[in-house]
């Protein structure tokens, strides 16, 4: 029992924290939404998590995906569907989506998956515009209901970011599940060498699928979340700087941990809230961020996965050394 | 029992035909050695026996199921698996994060009791919690082993085991190696012929992606032809 609690212990605090700060905030609705929107960066972190730490990929188009989900959730409820079954449908189809769209993750890997995910996400953006009778293009759509709730009345308020919290507790617990399951250690393995795990016996077409849809269900799940808690949206919500906002999370926190891209989003997500009045300076600082995760803390600070090509490989120095014959 | 058949196999990479017409046939138990110079193919053939590569022409049978058009990770759940000339591990996984990444998919997984046991028999159990990347070569090479035999092959394709070893490392591999022989049929490339001439039961020479001799080592290794075109510059 010790065990089990010991094992759970951060998970607790985490819980505690999480549930904790919407009760604390409730008195100010500005910090309360700070909060929620750090929840919808917990439980995006994790997911993308999932991809670029635990399997080598760095899906450019999760906020893509997020925005499918999102679209497809307010679309069907504006049709008069319940949020809850619109969520349901939305964030199960945009999961099929991201199967699709990792296809090509099946050919390339790192950097040259990276730029086709980059491509990826542009597509989206552009359909999003694109596709006006849908999305309402670049206006966005406005006034955005909240989700509604038996008896009548609304998600609002505390209780919405208590929702949030709930969805980030359970992200997390998700992804620890997986890591530590047979198909957590199936996805390490594609991530530190894909040939190796297809020798070994492992199906890395079926893995790294997935994968995706798993990732997809987090950007999703969030995306139609956000939606109505934000109350609008427009294909700017989705573009590449979410993608990017949380991959920084993930490097940031550290990549291929389960509490780095935690710590990541909790403190990122509230920075552009408080360079707010920089506006100007905001990007440049964004960008030397970029560059200083990139730069000097290449494990993040909780110190996860590191890039590889590192020059302490025996094996391949003694490779190199060795006479061919 | 014929284990492997692979008849006519022919691959080509653009202009340059890597393997001509390759036949193979290998009966379970037996230790068949391949040598040939460098380039010559040895580890183009591997790589299409274990679904690596697709010939342009041939046909492969292991326990008489047809291989082509299989994948790697079929072809190790048939019994077949294969190493790499150039070492290859999860080197920022710890030697048991290496052994239970094997076991996960394995089609016939040893106990854990087997494990623990090959694991020993192999000198890794001090290595457990170490980094697969900080072993030395030569313990990675027994990793690399200890991860196919937990997935108890019936056949196990060795691409130069003794890459890179010095030679009491080339010593104890041959005598693991012939231990071995009591767990799973061996197909050993090397360029050390002693290896060969210890392990061996049976012989091929690849030449410019042909097979020029197939025979016992004694006689391959005398075989005039082979004397010339390879053995001159090797080791022998
Ligand atoms: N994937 C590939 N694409 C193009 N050419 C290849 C490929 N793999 C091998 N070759 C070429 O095929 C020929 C045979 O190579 P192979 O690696 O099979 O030789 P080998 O007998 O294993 O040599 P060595 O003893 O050096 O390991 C070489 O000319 C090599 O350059
Ligand atoms: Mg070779």
């Amino acid at each position: 029992m010790t065990g089990l609690m010991r094992r759970w212990l951060a998970h607790a605090i985490f819980a505690l924290a999480a549930f904790a700060t919407p009760l604390l905030l409730s008195g100010n609705r500005y910090f309360a939404f700070i909060a929620g929107i750090t929840f919808f960066s917990v439980l995006w972190a994790t997911g993308m998590n999932l991809l670029y730490g635990y399997t080598g990929l760095m899906p450019l188009m999760f906020g893509g995906i997020a925005g499918i989900s999102a679209y497809v959730t307010i679309g069907l409820s504006a049709n008069g569907w319940s949020f809850w079954l619109a969520m349901l449908v939305g964030s199960v189809a945009a999961s099929l989506v991201g199967i699709v769209l990792g296809l090509p993750a099946l050919r390339l890997r790192g950097f040259y998956f990276t730029l086709c995910s980059l491509v990826i996400q542009t597509v989206i953006t552009l359909a999003f515009v694109y596709f006006v009778n849908l999305t309402n293009g670049d206006v966005g759509i406005s006034h955005i209901p909240l989700p509604e709730l038996p008896g009548g009345r609304q998600l609002a308020g505390t209780a919405y970011e208590l929702v949030l919290a709930t969805i980030a507790v359970i992200g997390v617990v998700v992804l620890t599940v997986i890591v530590e399951s047979s198909f957590g250690r199936r996805l390490t393995a594609i991530r530190e060498d894909d040939g190796l795990a297809e020798t070994l016996g492992i199906n890395v077409t079926r893995q790294k699928l997935a994968a995706f849809f798993v990732a997809s269900l987090f950007a999703s799940v969030g995306g139609a979340l956000y939606a109505p808690y934000v109350g609008f949206i427009s294909p700017r919500s989705f573009d590449v700087l979410l993608s990017l906002n949380i991959w920084v999370m993930v490097a940031f926190g550290g990549r291929g941990t389960i509490w780095g891209p935690v710590i990541g989003a909790v403190i990122l997500a509230p920075v552009p809230f408080v360079l707010q009045d920089y506006y100007t300076i905001k990007d440049v600082v964004y960008g030397l961020l970029i560059i200083g995760v990139v730069v000097l803390l290449p494990g993040g600070i909780v110190g996860g996965v590191k890039r590889k090509g590192r020059a302490d490989a025996p094996a391949a120095v003694a490779k190199q050394a060795a006479p061919v014959r | 029992m014929t284990l492997l058949n692979a008849q006519r196999i022919s691959m080509q990479f653009g202009g340059l035909i890597a393997l001509r017409d390759v036949d193979m046939r290998q009966v379970a138990g037996e230790t068949l050695g391949m040598i040939g110079p460098n380039g010559s193919g040895k580890t183009t053939f591997v790589n299409v026996i274990t679904g690596h590569l697709t010939p342009q022409r041939g046909e492969v049978h292991f326990d008489d199921i047809s291989l082509l058009g299989r994948k790697p990770f079929q072809i190790a759940a048939a019994g077949l698996t294969r190493t790499y000339q150039a070492v290859r591990v999860f080197s920022e996984l710890t030697v048991q994060e290496n052994i239970a990444t094997a076991l996960v998919d394995a089609a016939r997984p040893l106990d854990s009791d087997g494990v623990a046991e090959t694991t020993e028999w192999l000198e890794l159990r001090h290595r457990l919690d170490a980094r697969a990347g900080s072993l030395t070569l030569y313990e990675q090479r027994r990793l690399e082993v200890l991860m196919r035999l937990v997935q108890r092959p019936k056949l196990l394709m060795l691409d130069e085991p003794v890459g890179g070893l010095s030679s009491t490392e080339v010593r104890a591999t041959i005598d693991l190696l012939s231990e071995l022989k009591a767990r799973c049929t061996l197909f050993v490339i090397e360029h050390t012929m002693k290896v060969i001439r210890e392990l061996a039961d049976r012989v091929v020479v690849l030449l410019a992606g042909e097979k020029i001799a197939d025979g016992p080592p004694a006689e391959v290794l005398a075989d005039q032809r082979v004397v010339e075109k390879y053995l001159g510059s090797a080791d022998a």
